[in-house]
């Protein structure tokens, strides 16, 4: 045992900081005493019967009670095929949910359904837990409004008490800020329309997309809207190659209501290269190997609205080939310092990069928009620090304590 | 490195020689633990089926220090004396070693704190003391049972915690608490204990879920009630297909009581359900068929040798050496096994067959040509991988020139050697190989045409005095153009590159035209081996035989995977077991 514990010193070092400071004084005994147990079944276990408790505890009393208890009974006998397996389907999530796996507490017909069509067990489990956290999401929402109506009716009770002396006072505008908004935005976008510089929303990919993709990409389309009407100088929106009665088209239709026909876009079953002249387009990708250098106000970009999480590469490059469009991606490479990720962006972050360059043309205000998990930082910043560092570094390995200090540090990466 | 700990793990004797290893059971999930488990099983069952060779640990031993030497060898990259062949087993995981010198692994073990564990039957003061030592995000019942399947307490621990949370809760066991006591009585193999949870279970719950099956499952196969595991597998099969565990067990049940025809039954449902039966399951058919002595069932036996064949699945170390014993088993026949290598020629070392031969046969060969066209260059799109027009050209220059004899990848070999200049790379290559007489295809793209630091112009106009040359456009792939090159000049045709080309296998369709892609490539690839810079090109060996079971009638060649190497699916395992009837002696 000595020996095992001199072992297991240097680690316990490391184990400190991973461990509650309340734990810290018995974290010995714990680990030691872990090591123990895990060695128990090969010990203990030929000698089972002789090695009874001492104190003669009652073990096996819950047994007796756990059998006795009636299980509840209340299902007719005659179902059909297709109904008991939708019956044993809603009991396996029952008995899932018993062992705390991550599936939704009630479900219905519909959602079972779907879940029947799923082709394979692991999409079975990935829609359960989709389903899961949706209804914790709602679950977690409903509670917050509770709380956010409470606390108002609390605020409007205390300012009854307060507002007792009524007092006339001047004011030059009515509260409809959201109307005047909305008409200004409307104003913007109808000299858009006509004036606007346009940008193409090319919808050419409903058959690589599944339905879950498709719905994000009709969120992401919409978000890309939203930023555009409130921008100072909107683009004219295009959504091209959008078929009537598509999938697209009809998830559009669902999500707008009865805004659709009236927003300020021009939605066309045609494709850009009958509306534009092909020399003025140019399709953003991120597989095109040229790089995008300047914004430039003449020419008419076009994103590709795909959500691709298959990681199909190559699709709208291929497609602008097929076309014989120039292409061109955005220069991530150039401005940032890529950590993770996917170099394919997001509909709206591409939209409001391009409405940023648009009016300020500068590179670095622009991919702001990227996601900060993505990149560590801008590059020309710290390329001047890198080269600050390399200096520094020449001179400090000249001297050969702050080189000792320097391998420690790589020794402790 | 895991195999490492596969071998310590199955000798506790072991485990004390070394700290690192000690704090894994602990700490490893339960899922782990069956695994360990598995392999300390498989090794008694390996002693008992080889009672006769005591110094089995001792072998073992010599084993696991073979394969220290081994790695320190490729420490101070100094493998040259054994040249496994580019497909050869581990030869990925040297290669990686070798270019990234390895690094040993980080040795902070995440252990998080718990509460001590007890080893020993506790009363209800002294849980609901423990209780009220513990604060932690879940419910303490939940959490401690799962420390102790984690660390595999006893069960009579297990169910002393039971018994308190019985009578906190009028006799009421919470489900999940159930199942991970039916784990550790599986676990410890408690087998009375498993029926009694099984009772408990039927009579509280209408239906189970999977987890719950499949471990009633395995812990009632041992019993005398084993037949009620049919009926648990019944009730997986109303919700989902079960799985290959499921199956292998169900057939392990049926063998252990002798019912050979409902373990066969089942495992026609299994194959019939597009599973791929797991080795244990097999390997447990064999060592069945050594007590029985009837043709119908070798006959079966033989089957699942060729199901290996077809599916180009190779047995493990120990079910290589249940086929061994089953074969030497049958009477009157008088098969005898050894286990062998197969010689550079395509020759078994132990009887000097010849190995299958690794080229297709003409269909299998037109077959592949015609699939690689359309799914991996035309792939429903074919400006995904190059345009029409460059795919028109490419086929009316591959026409107009006679067959080549070997392809190169340009962009490939040139870049093998980041030191020296790249077309100066391919240069020294082409003009190599064209010494040899050889008719070369060079592809390419047309960036390196263009005269840089890296690619200068008198040496590609060098190459292309020497060579074929193809250049593809920059943004084309260059790969698709290799294969149907290479394809396209016959069987004879050779192409050079590193590339494993597993992103173009993975193009095709189904598993069948994947494996015959393998078998090609495997006899088509040429691998420059590194270290040539200053000597002559030498190139990885190729495989003049193809790795798979195969039978002439009185012998078996059956490739098998060690216990000790591991073996990504892009290569293919060294080791034969060659088994052949002896010839009844001229008298």
């Amino acid at each position: 045992m000595n020996m095992t514990i001199r072992f297991l010193r240097p680690f316990a070092r490391c184990l400190v900081p991973y461990t509650f400071p309340r734990k810290r004084s018995n974290l010995y005994s714990t680990v030691v005493q872990r090591y123990m147990s895990s060695k128990v079944p090969s010990l203990s276990c030929p000698n089972k019967g002789s090695a009874s408790p001492p104190e003669q505890l009652e073990l096996d009393g819950w047994k007796a009670t756990m059998k006795s208890s009636v299980q509840e009974d209340g299902v007719s006998e005659v179902l059909d095929k297709d109904e008991e397996s939708l019956a044993a389907t809603r009991e396996l999530i029952e008995m899932w949910r018993l062992l705390g796996k991550e599936v939704p507490e009630h479900i219905t017909e519909e959602e079972l359904k779907t879940l029947m069509e799923c082709p394979s067990k692991s999409a079975k489990k990935k829609y359960l837990r989709y389903l899961y956290c949706k209804k914790k999401k709602k679950k977690a929402r409903q509670i917050k409004k509770e709380m956010k109506a409470e606390a108002r009716e609390e605020a409007k009770r205390a300012r009854l008490l307060e507002t007792t002396g009524e007092q006339q006072r001047d004011f030059m505008f009515l509260r409809l800020w959201d109307r005047q908004m909305n008409i200004a935005m409307g104003w913007k976008g109808v000299q858009a329309m006509q004036f606007g510089q346009p940008l193409v929303f090319d919808m050419a990919y409903d058959n690589y997309m599944k339905q879950s993709e498709l719905q994000n990409t009709v969120s992401q389309l919409l978000e890309s809207e939203g930023w555009n009407r409130r921008n100072v100088d909107p683009f004219h929106i295009y959504f091209c190659n959008l078929k009537i009665d598509s999938a697209y088209h009809r998830e559009l239709v669902r999500r707008y209501g009865e805004k659709w026909d009236k927003l300020l876009l021009t939605a066309t079953e045609k494709s850009p290269v009958d509306l534009f002249p092909k020399d003025s387009i140019i399709y953003l990708t991120a597989d095109s190997p040229n790089r995008m250098t300047t914004f430039k106000h003449d020419k008419i970009y076009i994103i590709g609205s795909l959500v691709d999480k298959n990681a199909q590469t190559g699709i709208s490059l291929a497609k602008a080939k097929r076309l014989n469009l120039a292409t061109e991606c955005l220069p991530l490479d150039k401005y940032l310092q890529w950590e993770v990720g996917n170099k394919n962006l997001t509909l709206d972050q591409m939209i409001r990069i391009l409405l940023c360059l648009k009016n300020t043309g500068s590179w670095e205000e622009a991919l702001k928009f990227v996601p900060k998990r993505k990149h560590t930082g801008y590059l020309e910043v710290s390329e001047h620090s890198q080269e600050l560092f390399m200096k520094l570094k020449k001179i400090k390995t000249l001297s050969s304590f702050q080189k000792g200090s320097l391998n420690v540090r790589t020794w402790k990466r | 490195m895991t195999f490492y700990l596969s071998g310590f793990r199955s000798f506790p004797k072991l485990w004390k020689s070394n700290p690192y290893f000690e704090l894994g059971p602990a700490t490893s999930s339960a899922s782990f633990f069956l695994t360990v488990h598995c392999v300390i099983e498989n090794q008694q069952r390996w002693f008992s089926v080889k009672p006769a060779t005591p110094p089995n640990s001792k072998t073992l031993n010599l084993q696991v220090t073979k394969a220290k030497t081994h790695k320190k060898v490729n420490d101070s990259d100094k493998q040259v004396s054994s040249d496994p062949h580019y497909f050869a087993a581990g030869a990925a995981k040297k290669r990686s070693l070798i270019s990234s010198n390895l690094q040993n692994l980080g040795h902070a073990l995440p252990v998080r704190s718990t509460v001590q564990l007890p080893t020993k039957p506790l009363n209800s003061e002294e849980w609901d003391k423990l209780k009220e030592d513990f604060k932690g995000k879940a419910s303490f019942e939940d959490f401690i049972i799962s420390q102790m399947a984690r660390s595999c307490s006893s069960v009579d621990v297990a169910k002393s915690l039971l018994a308190w949370v019985a009578a906190k809760n009028n006799g009421v066991v919470g489900y999940n608490l159930l199942v991970k006591y039916l784990y550790l009585c599986v676990f410890h193999k408690q087998t009375s204990e498993v029926i009694d949870v099984y009772e408990i279970m039927k009579a509280k719950y209408k239906s189970l879920e999977s987890g719950g099956y499949t471990l009633l499952i395995r812990g009632l196969i041992h019993s005398d009630r084993w037949r009620e595991t049919l009926l648990l597998l019944e009730d997986i099969k109303k919700v989902m297909v079960p799985s290959k565990k499921n199956y292998g067990d169900c057939i392990e049940g049926a063998l252990l009581h002798q019912d050979v025809n409902m373990a066969w039954s089942l495992y026609q449902e299994l194959i019939g359900h597009n599973l791929i039966p797991l080795l244990e399951t097999l390997k447990a058919f064999f060592d069945y068929g050594k007590d029985i002595n009837d043709d119908h069932y070798s006959n079966q036996l033989l089957d699942i040798l060729l199901y290996l064949k077809n599916n180009q699945l190779y047995p493990g170390e120990s079910f290589a050496h249940s086929i061994k014993t089953w074969f030497e088993s049958i009477p009157g026949r008088q098969w005898k096994g050894e286990f062998t290598t197969i010689q550079k020629s395509g020759q078994c070392s132990n009887c000097g067959r010849t190995i299958e031969s690794i080229h297709l046969s003409p269909e299998e060969y037109e077959f592949l040509k015609e699939k690689i066209m359309r799914d991996v260059i035309d792939g429903g799109d074919q400006y995904k991988k190059t345009t029409p027009q460059e795919l028109k050209k490419f086929e009316s220059f591959v026409n107009s020139c006679p067959p080549f004899d070997i392809v190169i990848d340009g962009l490939n070999v040139a870049k093998m050697f980041p030191k020296s200049r790249e077309s100066q790379n391919l240069l020294r290559v082409v003009s190599q190989l064209a010494q040899q007489n050889l008719q070369l295809l060079v592809l390419g793209r047309k960036h390196m045409l263009r005269p840089s630091s890296q690619w200068r112009k008198d040496e590609m106009e060098q190459v292309k005095k020497q060579a074929h040359c193809f250049f593809a456009d920059n943004i084309s792939e260059d790969d698709p153009f290799l294969l149907y090159a290479t394809l396209n000049s016959g069987n004879h045709c050779k192409f050079i590159t590193k590339d494993l080309l597993r992103d173009h296998k993975a193009c095709l369709p189904d598993a069948r035209t994947q494996r015959l892609f393998f078998k090609w490539q495997q006899g088509h690839q040429l691998a420059i081996m590194k270290g040539f810079q200053k000597s002559k090109l030498t190139f990885q060996h190729i495989l003049s035989y193809d790795t798979v079971v195969q039978t002439t009638g009185d012998s078996w060649h059956i490739p098998y995977d060690e216990d000790l190497v591991q073996r990504t699916s892009c290569e293919v395992p060294t080791k034969w077991l060659c088994l052949q009837r002896k010839t009844p002696a001229p008298c």
